[in-house]
């Protein structure tokens, strides 16, 4: 039998270790936080409170780099990926989860296995492709939104998490729906739609997250600021000399606030979607 | 200006090189081998300039831009674009390639002009400096920096023109060497070694934190022991670009004496990017080693910071005279149409005329390419003389390796200082950086 002094030990020991894995998981956002309001003085120094508060960084951020412009772009390119990825990857999940037809599996597996595949080998030929249909097809594909937001509409992750979401779905529901005269499309969409409410919002978040953070891909695809997103405009507050801490930080700030926004509006679905799909650790 | 560094993954590097292996050609732009430059007409051409600048660079940069399309009589219209920094920049280029979508001008340093021009992505520019109709007259070729030009050359064709250059200089806190009894910076890498430990004895009157004192941050980039290895009559490679010499005596006392720095306690290892700037600018590190275009960021920080006197030396050296590691990324011309390559020849040659070389050197702190720019920089040199002290190490300057496969022999080399600089054999890290150096060469 566990002694109350072990009991007390074990439950100290358990607080401490994950009161030291919260502070070094917010350490770096609270850097970031009081890096924004500093001079540059002050983050030369790397005090850790700034005197004043300089809010003209976030205004200087603002305005300095078409930050404004930058903002409006991710969330057009954020907006529509996740938008694309919602409805290809639910189609895509439903019939590995619900259909029954040859090859089922191997093409299950297929998909996952571009998990494996690193997102700089693709780029490449994802490229040639985007610049391919830029010239053969009448869109503008290169420095405009298609080639921001199509080729990542749909990804095998997003598709893994629905399927097994869907393959909980009881199959009672499918004999119910079909005995109402229901066919497949009208039963995912009115059907398993409203149930998979936790799994597509973390779907949506996974991408939106991605989305708003790529820098390697638009920079590649896009040569003007007319679709570029935030990320290119953070990274131009490092010039070869040095970076401007205290601006790229303020820009940081401003960049996080539309996924802070987001994650606490979905906080609980997201969380939900997680411990259903069996992802969580 | 300094090389960042690569962001460009091995991975990566790999499936570039494979998919320009195996790409089609059929996309390739249109060559100009056969066109004579003299009738071609550049009237209303559009011209698009990929470059890295940022910020104040990027300002003057464009105000440059904006002057041309006013002014030149054929209705040119350049577009300048930021296209990330070095490393995205040949990424974007080496996958521009096989898409087709490359721009008509481009910055890029000597190996990556070389694998574009391998990959007939560039011109070489000889058919347009020696045009009588639009090329350079014997003055103005004189007038470039002729070891500057010499870095763009292969095997008797130019594949860039160099704008601007910079140098790798000695930054040193002046107050804090008076403290430390020393009336100059040092000349000599022993002066340097005493002075780093003096320094981490002594910490500076205006440092805020005396607990931290270091005499030098070492920084594990390529250019950082060029510049140790050049300044004791080393070289990186053979004159003759057949083989690296990276595992020689130079090296070997370079990286001994930055080891025994840092067993003691007087330098350390940068641990993030401009680590180095940051802490010299605060008053705890007494030298750095940086790029001279670096000049007015160190400045602004100092102002930002404790503020004290400094200014810049030549690197410590063995040899008779100093010897400076010169670098920085030239421009190339791509391979477009005849027409667009003409247009974008004449901006190119535009924007290294002196006038404007004057206006790119106030607005970057770079080196001018071309020698007549001095006298347009009187007043400019009179109001910072820690850039005329360094514009006069000019003359001493030498370039790193301009073969195609350099920069993966750069991330060698950082590989192998910090192998070595963590307690790894030395003889054993610099016989196998040489060896993979040289494997190189028959790679690229």
């Amino acid at each position: 039998m566990v002694s109350k002094r072990t009991r007390l030990l074990h439950r100290g020991l358990t607080y401490a270790g994950l009161i030291f894995a919260g502070v070094a998981a917010c350490t770096p956002f609270v850097w970031m936080v009081t890096s924004s309001f500093m001079t540059r003085g002050e983050t030369l120094r790397r005090v850790l409170w700034p005197a004043a508060l300089q809010w003209s960084n976030y205004y200087s951020a603002w305005s300095e780099e078409d930050f404004g412009l930058y903002f409006e772009n991710s969330l057009m390119i954020a907006g529509l990926t996740v938008a694309g990825t919602l409805l290809f990857s639910l189609t895509a999940a439903y019939p590995l989860a619900r259909m029954r037809f040859p090859g089922r599996e191997p093409l299950f597996l297929l998909i996952l296995a571009t998990l494996m595949v690193p997102e700089t080998v693709t780029m490449v030929p994802n490229f040639l492709t985007v610049s391919w249909l830029h010239r053969a097809t009448p869109l503008a594909w290169i420095n405009n939104w298609p080639a921001l937001t199509i080729p990542f509409m749909t990804n095998a992750f997003s598709i893994f998490l629905l399927r097994q979401f869907m393959r909980g779905i009881p199959g009672e529901l499918w004999d119910s729906a079909r005995i109402d005269g229901a066919g497949h499309l009208r039963f995912l969409f009115q059907i398993v739609l409203p149930l998979c409410r936790a799994p597509l919002l973390t779907v949506g978040m996974f991408t939106f997250i991605g989305s708003w953070n790529a820098l390697g891909w638009p920079l590649l695809v896009t040569n003007t600021p007319t679709w570029r997103p935030i990320a290119v405009g953070l990274q131009k507050f490092v010039s070869e000399a040095g970076p401007e801490v205290h601006l790229q930080m303020a820009g940081a700030m401003i960049a996080t606030i539309p996924v802070l926004v987001l994650y606490g509006m979905v906080q609980k679905e997201f969380t939900e979607g997680i411990s259903m799909s069996g992802l969580k650790g | 200006m300094m090389r960042t560094p690569q962001r460009i993954s091995w991975l990566q590097v790999t499936a570039l090189a494979v998919f320009c292996a195996c790409g089609s050609s059929t996309d390739a732009p249109e060559s100009t081998a056969v066109v004579d430059v003299e009738l071609v007409d550049p009237q209303g051409q559009q011209v698009v300039f990929w470059y890295q600048h940022t910020r104040q660079r990027e300002d003057g940069l464009q105000e440059l831009i904006g002057r041309f399309n006013e002014t030149n009589q054929y209705g040119i219209e350049v577009r300048g674009e930021y296209a990330g920094d070095y490393g995205d920049i040949y990424n974007k280029m080496m996958v521009g390639l096989q898409g087709g979508e490359v721009p008509d001008l481009v910055v890029a340093y000597q190996n990556q002009a070389r694998a574009y021009a391998e990959a007939d992505g560039a011109v070489d520019l000889l058919a347009y400096m020696n045009s009588k109709k639009w090329g350079l007259s014997d003055d103005e070729r004189d007038d470039y920096v002729r070891a500057f030009m010499q870095q763009d050359q292969v095997n008797g064709q130019q594949f860039g023109l160099p704008p601007n250059r910079s140098i790798e200089i000695l930054y040193y806190n002046q107050d804090w060497l008076q403290e430390l009894g020393a009336q100059a910076p040092p000349t000599t890498w022993a002066e340097f070694a005493t002075l780093c430990r003096l320094a981490r004895d002594q910490p500076f009157s205006g440092n805020d934190d005396p607990a931290r004192s270091l005499g030098f941050i070492y920084e594990e980039d390529a250019s950082r022991l060029a510049s140790m290895v050049f300044s004791r009559g080393g070289d990186f490679m053979t004159s003759d670009g057949a083989a690296y010499t990276l595992d020689t005596e130079e090296t070997r006392a370079s990286l001994s004496l930055m080891k025994q720095l840092i067993t003691d306690g007087s330098a350390e290892m940068m641990g993030e990017p401009y680590g180095d700037q940051t802490e010299f600018a605060a008053g705890r590190c007494l030298f750095i080693l940086r790029s001279s275009s670096g000049l007015p960021y160190v400045q602004s920080a100092i102002d930002a910071g404790p503020g004290f006197a400094w200014s810049v030396a030549a690197p410590p050296h063995t040899t008779p005279h100093p010897v400076v590691n010169f670098y920085g990324a030239s421009v190339s011309l791509c391979a477009t149409t005849p027409q667009r390559q003409l247009a974008a020849w004449l901006f190119l040659k535009w924007f290294t005329e002196p006038p404007q070389q004057a206006h790119w050197v106030q607005a970057s702190n770079y080196f001018p390419a071309r020698k007549s720019t001095a006298l347009l920089l009187v007043d400019y040199i009179e109001d910072n003389p820690r850039y005329g002290i360094v514009y006069d190490l000019l003359e001493y300057g030498k370039p790193e390796p301009s073969v195609t496969g350099y920069e993966p022999v750069r991330r060698l080399v950082s590989q192998a200082v910090i192998k070595v600089m963590q307690g790894g054999d030395m003889d054993a890290s610099l016989a196998q950086l040489q060896l993979e150096a040289n494997a190189t060469l028959e790679q690229y």
